[in-house]
């Protein structure tokens, strides 16, 4: 009774990966691009090849890989709760307390850098789940939505650390809103790689294969992804739902919190307030993730283009002179179209009641 | 005799199925035509494509001799199409009146006419025989009044051809009757009926002439008359069928299930199940009757876990499960087909692999310390496809390519492979075709003579009858009956399932 659906050739393969709709969407978004950049007077082709040259080449690339260190993390961390179908709007909210927490172990804590920097790393992450842990509870407890209290706890955290890092941490010899530096021993040692990038990178792509790994290979993969496709199904085959979503906050706070702590341990050196909300990190690594439609290694490749983006985005600004907003736009193009893509989906479906490769495969990574 | 509505040639391919196969039909004007097939048959996609959902690839479409091409559901009306569909589609809080005349609602001075409208939509339910108040508020009439006021819909419309899709899936026995009479009316008055169905009782009750698809053709057309169930059960299966399976009862006195006492509260918090005892024993198939929404469903939920209990307890295999989490009572060895197989009973984007997993994820055998035997799994699945002859793709296709039955196929092996001495049967065969309930069925019985226990919830009295070695009734959140079914009748258990013999003690 089997193989009814013959499987497909090799010319069917290729149209589906080139029609794939997050490619299409990027290839639709510099295409849109270009027209805006010519109807306002500018060189698209020149633009865009300086925005490659400098996403790429000499220290372009370190800087990508370096900034694509925070997006992606941010990126695994909101897809490891959209996929089990919890809605963590609270990345950034996550990111900063654990940044600060992980900022004074980094600054204050005696010791070999050896000792203190995964420690810091450590605390960072234990503070961000317990920020998650906040709106998990409320919603498995007290029936508060996530999606509205993760996104409100944002704010709240913004303003706690911004009164701790004025009243109680603040360097009086600097004109920043800062902390103290950290001391050069506790900061993350760099890999002698296109002249020093991060050890964070190491890090985050472990984090990308384990979490590949867990998803396909182990029960917990299985049980989150099932609950994300159906919470009814879910319950109905025994999967404790509210005890998943507080264990799952609970990861992807810890992620959101060691990320924060990296930041200022392998970045910034010191905690400047409100620099991880201006970065848009947390928001990125969202976008990331709805791009990647929460696969690990997509989201490791849509982590590295929008990180390219936005650092080729400041070389085309220096040297053909169009805006760097112009990653930016291309950013928001590239999600408008993914997400059109989910309208389209959804129209065709109703059409023809087929359903498409691209509606199925989401985040089935492991066919267990 | 003139042709109402014709097919040619009408050839519709999706991805991988060719739902409709050079498909021919006439309908003769003024006859009751029944069209029977399986599910996958290519019924639905005919009437979609008849309605202007999808065009064919090939063929035509004529009604009244004249070649139509409907370009959506509201030019198929405009055209003279009527449908009452499977599920009702109306505003539960406007009238009947409200509902029958919207988009076409008589007017006085721009305003709309309101009494107008009940005097006209009271004149049409009269000559027809669809006794309904115009003016009652829809979401408190009962399902089998809905779907008179659907009728009324397209009668208001004019509608001289009316196809009613599954029209008795949902009614009671006397429902039905009625329903019958006023189609029967109908065709007298002149119009055409197309009656889309997969039960042959109704076919030879109501039909002059039938049309069997199998595959995506029309394998017969015959005339009712001179025809009989088996060989339009043949036809539609290609073989050979057995149609009376009705089986006698082991009967043995270890409960496997027990249930005390059990109140449990409904959506609004109106207690929906009210003091409910029985118990389902070992190597017997307890069948429960009874219209939708008189609280069968909300007990089998409380049963399983997924609604709490408000009083009364819950024993299986003498182990109190009254408030045990959902795996604890499956690891206690509780099987259970819910109602809804496409919302409860699997995820439609999951594999089919995946859905024939859940529940069973934990066990050893499939996994060591969280890490899945991967090889164990696909295994497990593979021999489940085979043996319950489950027609799909590879096994890590979604299982939203599935047909009805095969996917009911997909519950069934899941919920019945691994030995759990006690399965919750619920509609098990709801909306699956002939071939898939004959083996669903068989399921059952082999199920039980191997000593288990079902307890069986469906709405087909004929299935409670056939399987069943005691029928519980229930009405109203209560058990008001408990019948031999080797010694009632289907309207017997309609009578209990009314709520009848309350009035009848009180009169």
């Amino acid at each position: 009774m089997q193989a009814e659906v013959p499987s497909p050739s090799l010319g069917t393969r290729i149209a589906t990966v080139a029609g794939h709709p997050a490619l299409f969407s990027i290839v639709l978004a510099f295409a849109l691009g270009w027209a805006v950049v010519s109807l306002t007077g500018g060189d698209a082709w020149f633009a865009y090849r300086e925005m490659v040259d400098g996403a790429v080449t000499g220290s372009g690339l370190r800087n990508t890989l370096g900034r694509a260190v925070p997006i992606i993390g941010m990126a695994l961390a909101v897809s490891l709760a959209f996929r089990s179908g919890v809605i963590n709007l609270g990345g950034e909210g996550q990111m900063v307390v654990g940044g600060l927490a992980g900022a004074v172990i980094a600054i204050y804590m005696p010791g070999p850098g050896l000792l203190v920097v995964p420690v810091a790393m450590l605390v960072g992450a234990v503070a961000g789940a317990v920020w998650a842990l906040l709106p998990a509870l409320g919603q498995t407890r007290l029936r508060l939505p996530i999606l509205i209290t993760s996104l409100l706890l944002n704010y709240l955290a913004r303003a706690v650390t911004g009164y701790l890092v004025r009243f109680q941490l603040l360097d009086d010899s600097v004109t920043l809103t800062s902390t103290e530096q950290v001391p050069p021993d506790a900061r993350m040692p760099k890999l002698p790689l296109f002249g020093g990038v991060s050890f964070s990178l190491v890090l985050v792509l472990i984090l990308v294969v384990v979490i590949w790994v867990v998803y396909g290979r182990t029960v917990a993969g299985y049980e989150t992804r099932m609950a994300g496709l159906n919470g009814r199904f879910a319950r109905y085959g025994g999967i404790q739902v509210e005890r998943q979503t507080v264990a799952v906050m609970l990861a992807a706070g810890a992620i959101g919190g060691a990320i924060g702590t990296h930041m200022i341990v392998g970045d910034a050196y010191r905690y400047i307030d409100g620099e991880l909300v201006l970065s848009g990190l947390a928001w990125t690594g969202l976008l990331v993730a709805l791009l990647a439609n929460n696969h690990p290694l997509l989201i490791l490749a849509a982590g590295l283009l929008f990180s390219g983006l936005q650092i080729g985005g400041l070389a085309m600004q220096r040297n053909a002179d169009v805006s760097w907003r112009l990653a930016q736009v291309l950013q928001a193009l590239v999600i408008v179209a993914v997400a059109s893509r989910i309208t389209f989906a959804w129209f065709k479906r109703r059409s023809d009641r087929g359903v498409s490769v691209s509606d199925v495969e989401g985040a089935g990574v492991g066919e267990v | 005799m003139t042709t109402a509505l014709e097919f040619r040639g009408i050839t519709k391919r999706f991805p991988g199925v060719l739902a409709n196969d050079a498909i021919d039909m006439k309908v003769e004007a003024g006859h009751i035509h029944a069209v029977v097939g399986e599910n996958g048959a290519g019924k639905t996609t005919l009437m979609s494509i008849l309605f202007g959902l999808y065009p064919p690839d090939s063929g035509e479409i004529l009604v009244n001799g004249r070649p139509v091409r409907f370009s959506s559901a509201l030019d198929a009306i405009r055209g003279g199409l009527g449908m009452v569909h499977q599920s009702f589609r109306l505003f539960p809080t406007l009238s009947v009146a409200e509902n029958v005349v919207f988009r076409e609602e008589p007017t006085r001075r721009g305003m709309i006419d309101r009494s107008a409208a009940v005097e006209r939509v009271h004149g049409i339910a009269t000559r027809y025989g669809l006794s309904v108040d115009p003016e009652e508020s829809v979401e408190n009439l009962p399902v089998g009044v809905l779907q008179r006021v659907e009728i009324l819909k397209a009668l208001y419309r004019d509608a001289r051809i009316l196809i009613l899709d599954e029209p008795t899936a949902v009614l009671t026995p006397q429902e039905r009757d009625k329903l019958f009479e006023v189609i029967r009316r109908l065709r007298d008055t002149g119009r055409t009926i197309l009656f889309i169905t997969h039960k042959l009782g109704e076919v030879m009750a109501l039909s002059d002439r039938v049309t069997v698809l199998r595959d995506g053709r029309s394998v017969a057309d015959l005339v009712t008359a001179e025809t009989t169930p088996s060989e339009i059960a043949q036809h539609m299966t290609g073989r050979q069928v057995d149609l009376d399976r009705r089986a006698p009862a082991h009967q043995s006195d270890g409960a496997v299930l027990e249930v005390e006492d059990l109140t449990v509260d409904g959506e609004h918090g109106r207690s929906a199940v009210r003091g409910v005892s029985f118990s389902v024993r070992v190597g017997e198939i307890v069948g429960v009757a009874g219209i939708a929404g008189n609280g069968q469903s909300e007990l089998i939920e409380a049963v399983a876990g997924l609604r709490p209990v408000i009083g009364g307890s819950i024993l299986l295999n003498r182990a109190t499960i009254t408030s045990a989490d959902v795996s604890t009572r499956r690891l206690g060895g509780m099987a259970y087909i819910p109602e809804d197989r496409h919302r409860v009973g699997s995820s439609n984007q999951a594999s089919v692999s995946n859905n024939l997993l859940l529940g069973h994820q934990r066990k050893r055998g499939f996994q060591r310390r969280g890490w899945f035997d991967v090889k164990a799994v696909r295994d497990h699945a593979s021999r489940l496809i085979e043996t319950y002859g489950i027609r799909s793709g590879p096994i890590n296709s979604p299982v939203a390519t599935l047909s009805g039955g095969n996917l009911q196929k997909v519950v069934v092996a899941r919920e019945m492979s691994h030995g759990a001495p006690l399965l919750i049967a619920e509609q098990p065969t709801r909306g699956v075709d002939i071939a898939a309930i004959e083996f669903i069925h068989d399921r059952l019985i082999t199920f039980r003579d191997g000593g288990g226990a079902v307890l069986l919830v469906s709405a087909e009295l004929s299935e409670v009858l056939a399987l069943s070695s005691r029928i519980l009734v229930m009405f109203a959140g209560r058990i008001v009956a408990e019948l031999d079914p080797a010694r009632v009748r289907e309207t017997d258990i309609g009578f209990y399932m009314t709520g009848a013999h309350e009035q009848a003690h009180a009169g």
